[in-house]
Formats: C-alpha cells, structure tokens, sequence
C-alpha cells in the first residue's frame, strides 16, 4: 500500500470534502420542501372519518381559530383596544376573519345580498308580510324614529320597513356569542374583551401559524397607549403548536450544544488526535445530507417527523469511523486497517440496510420516506468511511491494543461468566413483564407527545366555552350529490340539534345552512312572498291609522317585486362576501359529492347525539379517534415490515457468517437486548409510541454492529482489544446523546433517548457476555 | 317620511343608581335606561332590549351630554364635548360639539337652553336630517296645545323671550 498522503494535501481533501457538504446543504436547503402537514406523514385513509380528517385535517373551522383575550384595564380601555385591534388585523393577509362582536350591523349584509333577505331569513317561515304583521312593525318603525337612533332607521325604513336587513345580520352572529359590553365581546365576568380570529393557514401549519401570532402581537402592540396596563393572550391549535415548537427548538439547542461539546470531548480523548472528532463527523453528516437528496429527488416533500426518524436511525452511522479509528496501529497503512475491517462493516449496513428495504413494501409513504433516507445515509457514510476517511487519517501513533488500562479492562471482561441458561431466564422474565405488565401497550394519541401545558389547556377550555367557539375533536358531517343536497340534508338537522340544545346534550352548533339555506328552502320563502297587488293591499291597510305617509314605501314594493323574481343564491354567489368563508369552511364540495359540517360547542355527550342524529344521515366524526386509527394503521404496517425485517436480517448474517453458533451470538445480543428495554418500559408504566419503537430499531441496529464487531475479532487478543476500545467510544458517545435526550421536558425526545440510551447498555452489556470469543493469549 | 313631525311627551328620571330613564307617555309607550354601558329599552308588549352604547353613538350622546349634566358629572361632560357658555344668566344656550370623530360623524351639536337654574330645552342636531327637541319643565308646559314647528322651535330656543 502507497504511504499515507502528505499534511497539506490531507488539509485540502478535508477542506474539499466539507464545502461538498456545504454545497448539498446549500441545495438542499432550496429545494427539500419540508411539510408539517401530517398528511404527508399518516398512511392513506380509508373510513370516511380518516378522509375528512386527512382532507380537513387542520384546515377545519375549530383547528384555524385563534382565541384572543384582552385583559387588565377598565372595560372601557379594554373594549377600545378590542376595537383597535379589529381595526388593524382586518387588512392583514393573514388573518381571514378577525369578530370581537362589533359586526351585528349592517355591514355584515353586504349590500348586493340584501334583496335576498326575504330568501335568506326565517322569518317567512312563521310569519306571511300581511297587513296584521306589517301594521305591528311600522309601530314599532314609529317608535324608533321617536328615540335618539332616529337617524340610523330613517334611512332604511323605505326598503325595508319590517329591518328584515338588521334580523339577517343579528342571525349571523355567532350561535350563542358571548355578553356584549361596550360593543364588543366580553367573558362572563365583565374582565376581559374576547376575540376570535380565523387564520388563513391551516392549524398545523407551525410556520404560517407562528408568522399569523406575531402579527397578531405586533397588532396589538401598536395600539398601546401611555401607562397601559391591558394584555393580550393568545390560545387555540395554532398558539400551542407555536409555543410547542419554540419549547422543542430551545431544548434541541441546549442538548445539541453539550452534545457536541461532550463528543468532542469523548473522542478526542479516546484518541488524542483535535483532528478525530471531525473527520469522525464527517461520514455521518455526507450520509444524512445524502438520505436527505434522495428523499428530495424522489419524493414531493418529506415530513419533519419523517426526518426526525430517519436521522435518529442513520446515528448508527456514527459509529463506522469509530470503529475505524479504534483499529489504526503504527506499522499498518490506514487503508489496511479499513480493507481488514470492512467485511464486518459490510455485514452490518447490508443487514441494517436491506431489513430497512421492507420499509418499501410498507405502503405508508412516510416509510417508505424513512427507508429511502436510511439506506442511501447508512450506505454513503460506510462507503465515505471505506474510500474517504483512510485517505485523510495520519498513521497512528499508539495501537489500542497496547494500552495498559484496556488490557485490565479486558482482563476483567474475560472473567465474566458466559451465561446461557442464565439468559434464557432473564429473557423468559422479561418477555412475561413485557405482555403483562397492566395498562395499554401502545400510546396513539401523538399530541401526548408535544404536550400543550395543563394551565394552557385549561384556558384555552375557558375560553372556548366563552366564547361558544367550535369542538376541534367532534364533528357531525351529513353528504349530498351536491352542494345544495348537502345544505338540503344539513336542514333537517336543525330541529334535532335545536331540540339536543335544549335538553343540554351540547351548548352550540353552526352549519352553512344557517347562513344560506338550501333552494328548496329559498324557493318556499319565495312563494310566500305576497304578489304585487296583495303586498300593495296589506302596506295600505297597516298604514291607515298610522303618521307614516302612504308613498314613502315604494322602494319596498320594488324589493319584495324583484325578491319574488330572484334565482336561489347559491354558495358561488357568496365569492367576496364576509359570508364566503363562514360558508366555507363549514360546506366542502368535491367534485362528485358535497359534505355538510356541523360544528359543535360545549359537547356534554356525544352517544346522546350520535343516536339522535343517525337516523337524519348524519354522523358523529370523532377526529381524535380517527387520528388515532390512523396512528395505529401505520404502526401496524411498520411491524409487519419488521417481522419482514427481521428474518431478512438474519438471512443476512446467516449468509455472512455461515456458522450456527456464530449467527446465534451475533443476533441473540440484540433480541434479547429488544425485549428488556419493553420490558423496562412497560414495567415503568410507558406506552409505547411511534418513537419507542423506531428507537428500538436504531438500539438493535447498534447491537448487530457491536457483536458483529465482537464476533469478528475472534479469538486474537489485540483485535478483541482494539475492538473493546471501539465498541467502549462508540458506546459512550451513543449513551451520551441520547442520555441528555431522556433528560428532556418533552416526551418525544425522552421516549428516543432513554429507549435509545437503554439499548446501548443491554447491546454492550450482552455483547461482551455472549458475541466475544474465549481470548487466547498468544505471545506478542 | 311622517305626515307631520313626530311629538312625544314624558319624563326624564334620574335613578339612585345613577342611571338614566327616558319614559314615553304617548302617543306609545317605551321606557328607556340608560347606565354607563348600556342601554335597556322596554316597549308595551316585547321583551326588553338591551344595546350597548359603543353600539349606537346617539344613545352615547343623549347619556353623556345630557346624563352628565344632571349628575353633575363635569368632567365626563368635557371628555365627550367642546363646551361653549353663551348668554346671561337668565337667558343662557351651552352649545356640545362632539369630540370624537364617530359622534362627531352622527351628531353636528346639541344646544342646552335655559333659564337661570332651569334647564327649559335640549336641541340636537343630528349630521343629517331635522332637529329634534325636548322641551322640558316651564316650556313643556307652555308648549301644550302648540302644533306649529316653528312656533315650537321657538319656545325651545327662545326659552327667555317666550316669558
């Protein structure tokens, strides 16, 4: 083998290799589109449930609305700042409806809808424009033009004398808003001004719902004025997965920064070389920039989950330099080393990577996501460490075999016992604590994850119950060929749900149909209308005894005219209106089929609704449970994979060892190792989740290298040593990383760290127990 | 829109609670309270409304020009209005010109008459459309069996010269 290249010509390849890096990162940076959408991540849905909860997830009405509450001034302040902020948020691009209860006016019927009134209202239904009613309302009409609003009614009293207009915007306020005072909403306590904002970006958008907030913010602080003393807070979907992300990004940081710190440390350390910990870093970071293009060039976009797993399982990698290093010795050429090295290397990411090829087959595009990133990571960061690395590495100076403080470790590691019978004990044990240690063996609820605070939570409940704003777990759904069918179908929910109101079953609900109502409906208001001469009649009558001159009331007569005549307004009608979005979010149309939401408030009993709604054709979505079926549909296909795995792995360590015994000490250090983390986690009372389980697979792929490692030093002395060394570093790097993540506030870096942090303890543990061979001394 | 200019008769009330009633007698019957935020309008036969001042800016006025003054209540008097004092004591006109520009949009001026400690007659001036007046005390009296508007504008305006 040629010598070892020169310093100068080492520093460029290095200097090279890292603006390659740079370079990929730069790319990649443009063009990776990253999704938070879980859609992108759950498997393809199958009940109708799963549909609407993909379709709709995070873009139905309840998941886009921000709660907002002005606190800590005089009600006057408060309902000024109430104002002020409306005002400002109206003309933000993000913000698609900002109501603080100052909407009931005319306004809210915008002036092309109001020949539609006579359509759009309810009062038809009960009442015919007769003389009786008439007479009654220009009574009334007299009396308002008697009080001090004389001027807001004159106006309208020529086209619209019973204010059917104001009737219309008074019904479109929200289904039970909260008490007004000053004009705009407050809480029942009279101490805070609410406010509901509806975002343009879905609820789980983090990014789009961050910038939304701080507009929100900025908006409000703009308004302060000189010594005050309001606050605004902020809750809903959007405001925790906000404050969620900020809690993970600080925490990653923290650990992040020890992290390097103490790898740092670690490896410089074990090797006494400052150039180690980076040429250490470097076949890990070429192979999950590498994942990453892959996953790039072949898919859409991936998830930030996806990502997250599938660099918690390419950490395995970092262990191939170690492994590496461990094994240059003065009077070998670096790339000896590796040639000796490589089989065994080989083994262990053909293994690793062909039992991740299941994840292919799987049919959940987030895994197949995952697999993708694995394979093309781990095999690049072997590879970099087979053909790059040697290339860079100075000769070494000391051989780990000749270190007296290693000789006494592996002297005390040879004493150890080889248990067998032992182990099959402990297993037995272990697989008994694991099937039957009480409570739920998984955990499918994946908010459980990101935890929103109780304290949070528990405002967040105040609010919406105040504000009788939407339920984002339950939904009732009706469907119809079309959208009219739908809005036709969602009436005749109405009395059901008016009567479920009553009796307490849930404190609100708002469906499309409140706003528009269906043809059919529209149609049936429209023959109610009195002809030309019947309206002309009556208004004659109810005037007679009355101040009001006879010709003030043409306009009137013109409206109920052209009303008679008018086509149904249908749902495009309402393009540009306050009302488009109202409609909106609550009538989906596809192509073929239109669906009809109800949303609910303050649900007390959902089996109440569910029965009484059933027979009308609607259903009760239960969109957690729907999530949570989704959750487990995933795992389910991820152990099938796995049991496929599973047996491809072994084929493979079969294939390379060729020996039973050998195949046996390889595989029963990881199985084994599996098995006691569940065990210890479902003795502590854990559910297992997402996390655990990708956890335990990066656990098991550590313990195939480790006694791969083990078993292929053989029986020479030095190997096992230099292998010892190896397998101690990679250890304890390992445990370090992932012992901060169990320290974590944030369950889903504690569920990887402290299953990851275990695994490496038990895979260590046994593969020195079991994978090594009996050492024979052989004279140096 | 009326065959002749709407004529209403009734009282003012302050309550020991500091709010204010406006009662309609005839030709209907309609009880307005008015507090600090709202204001409760009771009518023969319907159930009662409440509106929030913020609401209707002309409440607001009536409450915080004409409300201020019988309580006193100075200071909320001159946050709401420019307060001008014109006349003599036996003969004197405080004119309210609205501050904030959303009253100000609704409501040009209310002009206060009276007569020594007697308060004889409130004229508003909505932005658009006709005064309305209230005559009160001595002139509500001298008012009875007065149709003519003119003749009553009079009376409010010239609450000196009418004695």
């Amino acid at each position: 083998m040629t010598a070892a290249p020169r310093t100068a010509t080492r520093v460029v390849l290095v200097l090279c290799w890292l603006a390659l890096l740079a370079l990929a990162g730069l790319w990649l940076g443009r063009s990776l589109h990253m999704e938070e959408d879980l859609r992108r991540f759950l498997p393809t849905p199958r009940t109708p449930a799963q549909v609407l909860l993909v379709d709709e997830l995070g873009e139905g009405p309840g998941s886009r609305l921000l709660l907002l509450a002005i606190s800590g001034a005089t009600p006057q302040a408060l309902a000024a700042r109430s104002q002020a902020l409306r005002a400002a948020l109206a003309e933000q691009p993000a913000i698609a409806v900002i109501a603080n209860g100052d909407d009931g006016g005319l306004d809210a019927v915008p002036p092309h809808l109001r020949p539609y009134r006579y359509l759009l209202s309810a009062t038809l239904d009960t009442q015919p424009l007769d003389a009786a009613y008439l007479h009654a309302e220009l009574q009334q009409r007299l009396q308002d033009l008697g009080s001090p609003a004389a001027d807001l009614v004159e106006p309208l009293l020529p086209s619209d004398p019973t204010l059917e207009t104001l009737r219309l915007a008074e019904a479109w306020q929200p289904a039970d808003a909260p008490q007004q005072r000053h004009g705009v909403w407050f809480d029942r306590a009279g101490e805070r001004a609410l406010l509901m904002v509806q975002t343009h970006a879905a609820g789980f958008d983090g990014a789009a719902q961050g910038g939304a907030i701080s507009t929100i913010e900025a908006a409000f602080a703009a308004g302060v004025q000189p010594a005050d003393t309001a606050r605004l807070e902020i809750s809903g979907p959007g405001a925790f997965a906000v404050a969620i992300r900020a809690r993970t990004e600080a925490e990653m940081r923290w650990i992040g920064t020890a992290d390097t710190i103490g790898l740092l440390l670690l490896l410089a350390l074990a090797y006494r070389r400052w150039s180690t910990p980076l040429l250490g870093a470097l076949p890990l970071a070429s192979g999950g920039l590498a994942g990453l293009g892959a996953v790039a060039l072949l898919f859409d976009g991936v998830h930030g989950i996806t990502v997250a797993f599938g660099f918690t399982l390419i950490g395995v990698a970092q262990d191939y330099p170690i492994h590496f290093f461990s094994h240059l010795r003065p009077g070998m050429a670096p790339r000896a080393s590796v040639r000796a090295l490589w089989p065994t290397l080989a083994t262990g990411v053909a293994a690793t990577c062909i039992a991740y090829a299941t994840f292919l087959l799987s049919g959940v595009e987030g895994l197949q996501q995952l697999a993708v990133l694995t394979m093309v990571g781990l095999a690049v960061a072997a590879g970099s460490t087979r053909w790059l690395l040697p290339s860079l590495v100075t000769p070494a100076r000391h051989d780990p075999a000749h270190s007296p403080r290693l000789a006494r470790l592996w002297r005390m590691a040879e004493r150890l016992p080889r248990p067998r019978a032992a182990l099959a004990v402990v297993a037995l044990l272990a697989a008994a604590v694991a099937a039957f240690s009480p409570g739920p063996f998984w955990e499918n609820d994946l908010s459980r994850l990101t935890p929103v605070p109780t304290a949070d939570l528990e405002r967040d409940a105040r609010l919406r119950a105040e504000l009788g704003a939407p339920d984002v777990r339950y939904l009732v759904t009706v469907a119809g060929a079309d959208a009219d069918a739908a809005l036709q179908a969602s009436e005749r929910l109405l009395p059901v749900l008016q009567r479920l109101r009553r009796d307490g079953v849930l404190d609100g609900f708002d469906l499309a149909a409140r706003y528009l109502p269906a043809a059919a409906t529209q149609r049936a208001r429209q023959a109610r209308l009195p002809d030309d001469v019947s309206l002309r009649h009556a208004l004659q009558a109810a005037l007679a005894d009355t101040p009001f001159r006879d010709d003030v009331f043409a306009p009137f007569l013109d409206d109920v005219a052209a009303a008679r005549a008018l086509p149904p307004l249908g749902p495009d009608d309402l393009a540009g209106t306050p009302l488009e979005l109202a409609v909106g979010g609550l009538l989906l149309r596809a192509p073929d089929q239109a669906t009809a939401l109800v949303s609910l408030s303050g649900l007390h009993d959902p089996q109440a609704l569910e029965a009484a709604l059933a027979p009308h054709g609607a259903q009760l979505l239960d969109l957690k449970q729907a999530s949570e079926s989704l959750v487990a549909q995933w795992r389910s296909r991820l152990l099938g994979a796995l049991a496929l795995a599973a047996l491809l792995l072994a084929g493979v360590v079969w294939l390379a060892l060729r020996a039973r015994q050998r195949v046996l000490r390889v595989l029963v250090p990881m199985a084994l190792a599996t098995v006691l983390i569940v065990a210890v986690l479902r003795a502590c009372g854990v559910e297992l989740n997402l996390f655990h389980l990708v956890s335990l697979i990066l656990a098991a792929g550590l313990g195939l290298d480790y006694a791969l490692f083990f078993e292929h030093a053989g029986d020479d002395r030095d190997a096992q040593l230099r292998t010892l060394h190896a397998v101690i570093v990679c250890s304890l790097t390992t445990l370090l990383v992932f012992s901060l993540l169990a320290l974590s506030s944030i369950p889903v870096l504690r569920a990887i760290g402290s299953t990851v942090a275990m695994g490496v303890a038990f895979n260590f543990v046994l593969a020195l127990l079991v994978a090594r061979a009996p050492a024979v001394e052989r004279a140096a | 829109m009326l065959r002749q200019p709407l004529r209403l008769q009734g009282q003012y009330r302050r309550q020991a609670d500091g709010s204010l009633v406006r009662q309609v007698d005839s030709p209907y019957r309609e009880t307005t309270t008015l507090t600090a935020g709202d204001a409760v309008i009771e009518r023969d036969g319907r159930a009662p409304r409440r509106i929030a001042l913020a609401k209707v800016p002309e409440l607001a006025a009536v409450q915080a020009g004409f409300g201020a003054l019988l309580a006193g209540d100075r200071e909320l008097l001159q946050r709401t209005y420019t307060v001008q004092v014109q006349g003599s004591r036996t003969s004197w006109t405080l004119q309210l010109v609205p501050r904030a520009p959303r009253l100000a949009a609704a409501l040009e001026r209310i002009d206060l008459h009276g007569r020594g400690a007697e308060l004889r007659c409130v004229e508003s001036h909505p932005a658009k459309g006709h005064a309305q007046r209230t005559l009160m005390a001595g002139a509500a009296a001298a008012a009875a069996g007065v149709e003519d508007p003119s003749a009553l504008a009079t009376l409010c305006r010239d609450a000196s010269a009418a004695q």
